[in-house]
């Protein structure tokens, strides 16, 4: 191990007892909502009740698109994005590209979201950012992955601050090795009654050095993710393209070629997505047509990573023809170490690059840095418990935070489920979520001690997992039966995950209580 | 590729659970007398616990390893977690 001088030590232990302590407690919300939001495509699936199982790319689309094409004005003709939405449904975005006044680049077009039949069910005309948000049908899975990204602070203010808890996180990660004498020798030693210092700490440490290393990993790649549109492009841009955006776009992303502008209707969109599947080993997660009805048209396919690989596949055709044309880099036209890296990363951070299996093993690894975050807080605060009793305050926001943030994701989704077979999922998941926040802070307020506090939250939260699956079911969700025999057996897992994980926090919460009780002395009258 | 996912986590999964269960500092905390390993078992212990990586890597498959190591992240703790509940513990 490291062994530092004394005084090397003890400014290591303050950079990471001060580094946690002032950002710790967002650090903490970023992490458990990034810990939820591995699975948020499972829990759009679960609370919006979806039972389509087949990609909206492996069923016939290029009549479609042509359809929307015709009645699209030119002038947002020139590119076309085709993603899914909702229940595997298409969406569709006809697009230009400008300048916005503060010197951004942005899309605008009309964004075109299908009924399954390929009719359309909305049309909304605008840049990217008015027209893409929350729907009904996914409000709680874009509120959850919005509070991991930029927790709710508009850009690019959200995305600088979440990149610097990002940076804390790996400055904490660092002084923490740092700072740890016997990573190793220390790694299976969990004392449960030493003193309060020694367990929280022994949770805390044992905790971190497991997953030590993927805090380097989600740090690292959570931080690129944030800095990538706020600081990297414009400098990069600034430094390379004369500040022009777009050019470094089109020059580092785009499909570079001799310019045609002749008139080419565009290849069979059919034909193109199932060769991709037949090349990837599954459907196009997204397809983006550059040039859309032009000559020189190109269109690229976003695939998942094949099997076995953690890195996504682009395949690039022809627009014309709808002939192959190569593999794309994620930078650049030829294959590099970078851009390697580049593509790596959405799986590392993600970690959806296998499935259902990847996705369980990233939320634990999230559970176990949440762990840390909160063992962490409560160490400092345990270690200066004697000092003063100003720090109560402390103790009190961090249970509050720790304790309370689950809770009221837990009633958001319960808001979500009452609220959206009415259509009013957008505007109800945050604002219960809200409510629910303030109540775990009145409730910090009032609480007559921190453990009073600390078992409410978890008795709550526990109550609330517990009836989750219940609500979704008395609000219209499809039941166990209908879900397994249209083959989504994911919504009767996280029903039974809710029941498991609500039955989990309560057992811990009344059982200990009761057991407490069971065996303390009672004192007789005689006595 | 996802049994050899499984298959690598679950052969390190036992062998980090006999590292637990013969930790000498674990042992002691938790005032558990003998059965503590020598460091030399522990070394090769730790050692065949990482042969499923070889493999994964002999094979060029990312995706394998990645889970390898985060399962064994994951299975470590939860081992730990789980010899933490045993033991008479000692302050």
């Amino acid at each position: 191990m490291i062994h530092l001088q004394k005084d090397d030590t003890k400014l290591m232990v303050a950079v990471h007892g001060w580094s946690g302590i002032l950002l710790g407690l967002l650090l903490y919300a970023v992490v458990i909502t990034g810990m939820v939001a591995v699975f948020a495509e499972e829990i759009g699936i679960w609370s919006a009740g979806h039972v389509e199982t087949r990609s909206a790319f492996a069923r016939p689309i290029d009549a479609v698109v042509r359809k929307l094409a015709a009645r699209t004005p030119e002038r947002y003709r020139r590119d076309v994005s085709l993603f899914e939405i909702g229940d595997h449904r298409l969406g569709a975005f006809f697009h230009d590209h400008e300048i916005a006044p503060n010197g951004q680049p942005v899309d605008r077009g009309i964004y075109y979201q299908l009924h399954a039949d390929g009719s359309i069910d909305k049309a909304l005309e605008g840049t990217g950012q008015q027209v893409f948000g929350p729907r009904n049908d996914d409000a709680l899975s874009s509120f959850l992955v919005d509070t991991h990204v930029r927790l709710h602070v508009p850009d690019p203010w959200g995305l600088l601050l979440t990149g610097i808890l990002g940076l804390a996180m790996l400055v904490a990660a660092i002084s923490g090795v740092l700072i740890h004498r016997h990573l190793f020798k220390d790694i299976f030693t969990l004392r449960r009654r030493a003193n309060p210092v020694l367990v929280d700490r022994d949770r805390h440490s044992v905790a971190g050095t497991w997953s030590l290393p993927f805090a380097f990993l989600l740090a690292f790649t959570g931080s690129f993710f944030s800095f990538f549109s706020t600081v990297g492009v414009p400098v990069v841009a600034m430094a390379a393209f004369g500040g022009d955006q777009q050019a470094l776009s089109d020059a580092v992303f785009g499909s570079p070629g001799k310019p045609d502008p002749s008139i080419r209707p565009i290849g069979n969109l059919d034909r193109i997505a199932a060769d991709a599947a037949r090349r990837t080993g599954g459907a196009p997660t997204f397809i983006a047509i550059e040039h859309y009805g032009r000559a020189d048209s190109t269109i690229t396919v976003f695939n998942d990573p094949p099997a076995g690989d953690i890195e996504p596949q682009t395949l690039v055709y022809r627009g014309a023809t709808g002939a192959f044309d190569r593999v794309k880099p994620s930078i650049g036209t030829v294959p590099s170490a970078g851009g390697t890296l580049v593509a790596i990363m959405a799986p590392i951070h993600f970690g959806n690059f296998a499935g259902l299996l990847s996705k369980a093993i990233w939320f634990g690894l999230g559970f176990a840095m949440c762990y840390v975050t909160f063992t962490g807080l409560r160490l400092w605060l345990a270690r200066r418990r004697g000092d003063a009793g100003s720090l109560a305050w402390l103790e009190r926001a961090t249970t509050v935070i720790g304790l309370g943030l689950p809770f009221a994701l837990a009633a958001s989704a319960a808001g979500f489920l009452v609220t959206m077979p009415a259509g009013g999922a957008v505007f109800w998941t945050p604002t219960v979520f809200l409510i629910a926040a303030a109540i775990a802070i009145v409730s910090g307020l009032l609480a007559r001690s921190n453990a009073t506090l600390d078992h409410g939250l978890r008795i709550a939260t526990g109550t609330l997992l517990l009836i989750l699956p219940l609500i979704r079911l008395a609000m219209g969700g499809p039941g166990w039966g209908q879900v397994i025999t249209v083959g989504q057996p994911i919504i009767a897992a996280l029903d039974i995950a809710m029941v498991a994980g609500g039955g989990w926090m309560l057992w811990r919460a009344l059982g200990r209580r009761l057991s407490a009780a069971a065996v303390a002395p009672v004192l007789e009258p005689a006595e | 590729m996802i049994l050899l996912s499984v298959a690598t986590v679950v052969f390190s999964a036992v062998i980090l659970a006999l590292l637990g269960l013969g930790d000498p500092k674990r042992r002691r905390a938790a005032g558990l007398g003998s059965g503590e390993m020598t460091v030399a078992k522990r070394r090769l212990l730790a050692g065949i616990a990482c042969l499923p990586a070889l493999l994964c890597v002999a094979l060029g498959d990312a995706a394998a390893f990645m889970i390898w190591l985060g399962g064994c992240a994951v299975v470590g703790w939860f081992v730990a977690l789980w010899l933490g509940q045993t033991g008479k513990d000692v302050a």
